[in-house]
C-alpha cells in the first residue's frame, strides 16, 4: 500500500545526510565507543593502572555475569514484545528458596538447585498465562507477581536471613576453571543457549515474529501465545539461576537480595537493543550492555568517586539507553 | 456520470499549484525525475502509476514532509518553499490517508477539530465556533451521523467523510487523497466521487492517488500519468481511457485476459463449510471448494466475507456451522490449526496483518513453515542455508523484485510485498488458499503477476478462495464466484455467467428498498 504520508516510512528513505550518518553510528556503535572511552580513561586515571589489570578485568566480568544471565532472560521476554517486572523478585526468591531448601528442609544441594529453577519456571509460566490467557497487561501482571513473590520470602523465611548455607554451595561461585570464575562460565553456557534459542530454533524465530508483528504472526500460523509463555518461562528460570549464584555468591538467602537486578537489567537490555543493531533486542547486545554498565561502575570507584555520582551513572546510562535503542530504532532502517 | 464534470470550466487559468522540474532521489535511485505538471483549482487531477511511480514521493514533497533536490513549486503564480506540514497547512493544502489518520475512540467532533482548536481568553478550547463551523461542514457533506458519534463505530466510508469535513474546517484550497475508494464498495465510492465533484465544484482542488483507473478515468478532470519517478502522460481537460492509462503506466499495452483460464473438470472437494453463523454478521454460509477450482468470494464491503474467510481459518470462531476438511470435520482453534492442516492465509491488510516489515524477504517468507527447516522435531535447530535456498526459490517463482531475500521488506513497493505474502504459502504447496483483496494497492503489472500466480497454484491443485471488492478481479479470475450481502450467501455464478453486471446485482439483493449502487 502507498501510505503517501506515512512519517515512519518517511524518515526510513530520507536521505543519508552527513548529520545521519552520525546519528547512526552513535546509535549503533555508541555502546561500544562509550566502553572504549571508559576502559581508556579508567586505564590512565586509577591508581597504579589497577583498572586494567588482568584481575580486576575478570572481576568485572565476574561482576557481569550474574546481571548478564537475568538480563538475557529478560531479553526474550522484551524480543516478543512484553515486559517482566518480576525478575528481580524472582531472583530474590530463589537465593531465600536454594539455601532454605538445604539449610532447614536438608535437601541435597543438585536437588535444591533443580527445585529452585523449576520454581523460577513456574514464576514465569504464571507470568506467561496471565499476560497471554487472562489478557492482564504485563506491567501489571508481573509486577503483582512480583510482589507476591516478596510475600512469599517473607512466608518462607520470616525475613531472617538464611546463613547455614553448605560450604559446596559457596564453592559453586567460589571455584575457578582455568584461572576463570566458575560464574563466568556458567554465564557463558546459559547465553550460548538462549542465544542459540533465538537465533537457530523455529521457536525462537516465531518468538521474534511475535514481537515484531503479533497480528502477522498468528495469521502465518504462529501460536502467539505459547511463543510468550515460552519466553516469560525462559525469563523465569534465567532469573532463579541468577538467584542461585547470587546466594551462593553471598553465602546465604537473604530477602530481597535480588530486587536491584531488575533496573539493572533494564538497562542492560535497552543498552543491548541500541548496540550493533537497531533498536532490536538481542543477547549480544544485552551482554555488551552489561558490561559497559559494570565498566562503569567499576572505573568509577577505582578511581574514588562518590557514591552518589555511581547512581547517577547508573541511572543516567538507563534513559540515555533507551533514548539510544530508541534513535536507533528510527533513523537505521533502509 | 463523466459527463457531468463536462459541464463545468475550471474558474481561472492560473493553477493553484505547479511544479516545475522536480527532482528527488534516495540513495541512488531516483524517485522523481525533472517531474512538472499544473493542478488546477476546481478540478479533480488524478495521480496514477505503479507503486514505486513516484506518485507518493511528488505529494510528500507537496505536503512537505520530503525536500526535492531541485526543481520549484509554485502556488497561485508565486514560487513557495514548503519546509515542513505545517507550511503546506498555512497555504491551505491538506492531505489524507486512511491509515493513522483518525484518532480511535474520539468522537467526530475532535477528530474534525483536531489541530485547528481556538481557545478562548482563558485558553481554553473554544468549542462554540468549531461546532458551529463543523455542522456547516456536515451539511456540506450529506453527513447524517452526529458529531458526537465515535469514529470507531463508523464505516470506512463515513470515516471518509469526516478526514474530509477536517480538510474542510481548515478551509482547504487542496485536498489531497491517497486510495480513497480502496476500501470503499462500489456503492460508497460512488457517493465519495458526488462529494468530491461537488468540493472541486466549489473551487477547491482535489489530488486523487488511485489504482482504479475506470474511477481515475470517469472522475478526473486532468490526469498525470507516473512512471519510474518521470510523467509519462499528461491528460489536462481531456477524456483518458482506461486504455490510454494502463499503456502510460507499463509503457505497453497489457492484455487483460477476458476470462480466467479453462478450470477443466472439477476436482474433489477439498474444503466445505456449512450453515456458518457468528456473533455479528454471518448467517447459514455455506460454501464448497474443488481442487484445483479458483472461487471467488464477491460483494460489498462490510458483507461479511472476511469474517467468513478468517472463520474459515480458524482466525475467528463460529457461533454455529461444520468444516470439513477432505470429508473430515476440523474444529481449528487458531490460524496455526489451519495452517497445519495445509490452508494458507493472504490477509486484507498486508502491513498490519501479514509482514514483518523491518525483517527480510527471507524471514517473511520462511516464518510460516520454520518446522520444516530443522532436521526433525527431535533436533529443533534451523537450516539457515535450506531457509534461504528455499524462500529465494519461492521469491522467484512469484517473481518477488528484490536485491536478495535478504532484503529488508518495507524497502519494497507494495506489489512486491503482497508477492512475498504469497511466496510464503507456496513453500508448502496449500491445499486451501484464501486471498483477501489480493490486488489492493497493487499496481496493474504486479496485480497480473499475481493472478498468474493464482492460476499456476490452482492448476497444480490447490483450491484457491479468493476475496475481492474488485468486481473486474472476480471476472478475470474466477471459476466460480459466491455473492454475499449482509452476511448471506446471495448467489452464484458460474464461468461465462460471471459478470461485473450480475456481481453487483446480487450484492445489493437484500437492499432492494434502497437505491441500486450503479
Amino acid at each position: 500500500m502507498t501510505s503517501v504520508l506515512d512519517g515512519a516510512t518517511l524518515t526510513r528513505s530520507a536521505q543519508r545526510s552527513p548529520r545521519r550518518i552520525a546519528l547512526i553510528v552513535v546509535s549503533k556503535y555508541g555502546t561500544l565507543i562509550a566502553m572504549a572511552i571508559m576502559i581508556v580513561t579508567f586505564s590512565l586515571g586509577s591508581p597504579r593502572g589497577s583498572f586494567l589489570s588482568a584481575n580486576n578485568l575478570l572481576a568485572i566480568v565476574n561482576q557481569s555475569a550474574l546481571t548478564a544471565i537475568i538480563a538475557c532472560g529478560l531479553t526474550l521476554v522484551l524480543v516478543v514484545g512484553e515486559m517482566d517486572l518480576s525478575i528481580g523478585y524472582n531472583a530474590s526468591l530463589a537465593g531465600v528458596l536454594v539455601t532454605g531448601l538445604m539449610a532447614s528442609q536438608g535437601v541435597p544441594m543438585i536437588a535444591a538447585i533443580v527445585i529452585t529453577l523449576l520454581i523460577g519456571a513456574i514464576v514465569g509460566l504464571f507470568n506467561g498465562f496471565l499476560v497471554t490467557k487472562a489478557g492482564v497487561n504485563a506491567v501489571v501482571a508481573t509486577l503483582g507477581v512480583g510482589t507476591i513473590l516478596i510475600g512469599m520470602q517473607f512466608g518462607y523465611t520470616a525475613g531472617s536471613p538464611i546463613v547455614l548455607v553448605p560450604p559446596e554451595f559457596k564453592a559453586i561461585t567460589l571455584g575457578r576453571i582455568f584461572e576463570v570464575q566458575n560464574s563466568i562460565w556458567i554465564m557463558l553456557l546459559i547465553l550460548a543457549v538462549l542465544w542459540v534459542v533465538l537465533n537457530r530454533t523455529p521457536m525462537g524465530q516465531r518468538m521474534q515474529a511475535v514481537g515484531a508483528n503479533k497480528h502477522a504472526a498468528n495469521l502465518a500460523g504462529v501460536r502467539t501465545d505459547r511463543a510468550k509463555i515460552a519466553a516469560f518461562v525462559m525469563a523465569g528460570t534465567c532469573a532463579a539461576a541468577t538467584g542461585i549464584l547470587l546466594a551462593s555468591l553471598l553465602g546465604s538467602g537473604t530477602v530481597n537480595a535480588g530486587d536491584g537486578y531488575l533496573l539493572d537489567s533494564f538497562a542492560a537490555v535497552f543498552l543491548g537493543a541500541a548496540t550493533l543493531r537497531d533498536g532490536e533486542f538481542h543477547i549480544i547486545g544485552t551482554l555488551l550492555g552489561v558490561l559497559v554498565v559494570n565498566v562503569g561502575f567499576n572505573g568509577l570507584s577505582l578511581m574514588g568517586t562518590p557514591t552518589f555520582w555511581q547512581f547517577v551513572f547508573k541511572g543516567g546510562i538507563l534513559v540515555l539507553a533507551i533514548a539510544l535503542s530508541t534513535v536507533a530504532r528510527k533513523y537505521s532502517k533502509v | 456520470m463523466p459527463d457531468k464534470r463536462r459541464a463545468r470550466e475550471p474558474q481561472t487559468d492560473v493553477p493553484l499549484v505547479s511544479f516545475a522540474g522536480l527532482t528527488k532521489s534516495f540513495g541512488g535511485a531516483m524517485a522523481l525525475k525533472n517531474v512538472s505538471f499544473d493542478i488546477r483549482p476546481g478540478a479533480v487531477h488524478g495521480l496514477v502509476g505503479a507503486n514505486g511511480a513516484g506518485k507518493s514521493t511528488a505529494i510528500r514533497v507537496l505536503a512537505g514532509v520530503s525536500r526535492p533536490d531541485s526543481g520549484t513549486i509554485t502556488i497561485d503564480g508565486s514560487p513557495v518553499v514548503i519546509a515542513n506540514p505545517d507550511d503546506a497547512s498555512a497555504l491551505g493544502l491538506t492531505f489524507i490517508h486512511q491509515e493513522m489518520s483518525l484518532i480511535p475512540g474520539w468522537d467526530v467532533m475532535r477528530n474534525m477539530a483536531l489541530g485547528i482548536q481556538p481557545t478562548t481568553q482563558f485558553g481554553i478550547i473554544d468549542w462554540r465556533p468549531m461546532r458551529e463551523r463543523a455542522k456547516k461542514v456536515c451539511v456540506r457533506l450529506g453527513i447524517k451521523f452526529s458529531l458526537s458519534t465515535n469514529v470507531d463505530a463508523l464505516s470506512t466510508a463515513d470515516q471518509w467523510l469526516v478526514l474530509i469535513g477536517r480538510a474542510l474546517m481548515r478551509d482547504a484550497r487542496l485536498i489531497a487523497m491517497d486510495e480513497p475508494t480502496a476500501s470503499l464498495s462500489a456503492h460508497e465510492a460512488t457517493r465519495l466521487h458526488t462529494i468530491i465533484r461537488e468540493l472541486a465544484a466549489a473551487g477547491t482542488a482535489v489530488v486523487f492517488v488511485s489504482h482504479r483507473l475506470d474511477e481515475v478515468s470517469a472522475l478526473c478532470d486532468d490526469i498525470t500519468v507516473l512512471k519510474d519517478g518521470a510523467v509519462t502522460r499528461r491528460f489536462v481537460g481531456e477524456q483518458a481511457s482506461k486504455a490510454e492509462l494502463i499503456r502510460a503506466i507499463v509503457g505497453r499495452d497489457l492484455e487483460i485476459p477476458d476470462h480466467g483460464r479453462d478450470p477443466g473438470p472439477l476436482g474433489p472437494v477439498v474444503l466445505e463449510a456449512s450453515n456458518i453463523s457468528d456473533r455479528n454478521i454471518l448467517r447459514d454460509v455455506s460454501l464448497t471448494l474443488h481442487a484445483g477450482e479458483i472461487l471467488g468470494l464477491g460483494g460489498l464491503v462490510g458483507a461479511g466475507r472476511t469474517e467468513f474467510a478468517k472463520v474459515i481459518y480458524g482466525a475467528a470462531r463460529p457461533a454455529a456451522g461444520v468444516i470439513s476438511l477432505d470429508g473430515r470435520v476440523v474444529h481449528f482453534r487458531s490460524p496455526a490449526d489451519a495452517v497445519n492442516a495445509g490452508l494458507g492465509f493472504v490477509p486484507e491488510e498486508r502491513r498490519a496483518e501479514a509482514l514483518f516489515l523491518a525483517r527480510t524477504v527471507d524471514f517473511n517468507v520462511n516464518v510460516a513453515a520454520l518446522d520444516s527447516m530443522t532436521p526433525s522435531r527431535l533436533f529443533p535447530f534451523l537450516n539457515l542455508r535450506l531457509g534461504r535456498h528455499r524462500s529465494q526459490e519461492v521469491a522467484d517463482l512469484v517473481h518477488v523484485k528484490a536485491p536478495s531475500v535478504l532484503a529488508v521488506v518495507g524497502s519494497l513497493s507494495g506489489g512486491n510485498q503482497q508477492k512475498v505474502v504469497i511466496a510464503r504459502w507456496l513453500l508448502n504447496r496449500p491445499k486451501v488458499l484464501i486471498l483477501d483483496e489480493p490486488s489492493r494497492g497493487v499496481d496493474v503489472g504486479a496485480r497480473a503477476e499475481v493472478h498468474r500466480v493464482i492460476r499456476d497454484l490452482a492448476d497444480q491443485g490447490t483450491a484457491v478462495l479468493v476475496v475481492s471488492s474488485d468486481n473486474e478481479e472476480l471476472v478475470a479470475l474466477c471459476d466460480r464466484v459466491l455473492v454475499m450481502a449482509e452476511g448471506e450467501v446471495t448467489g452464484e455464478l458460474v464461468g461465462r455467467a460471471i459478470t461485473e453486471d450480475q456481481i453487483i446485482s446480487l450484492s445489493f439483493v437484500r437492499e432492494s428498498g434502497k437505491e441500486p449502487a450503479a
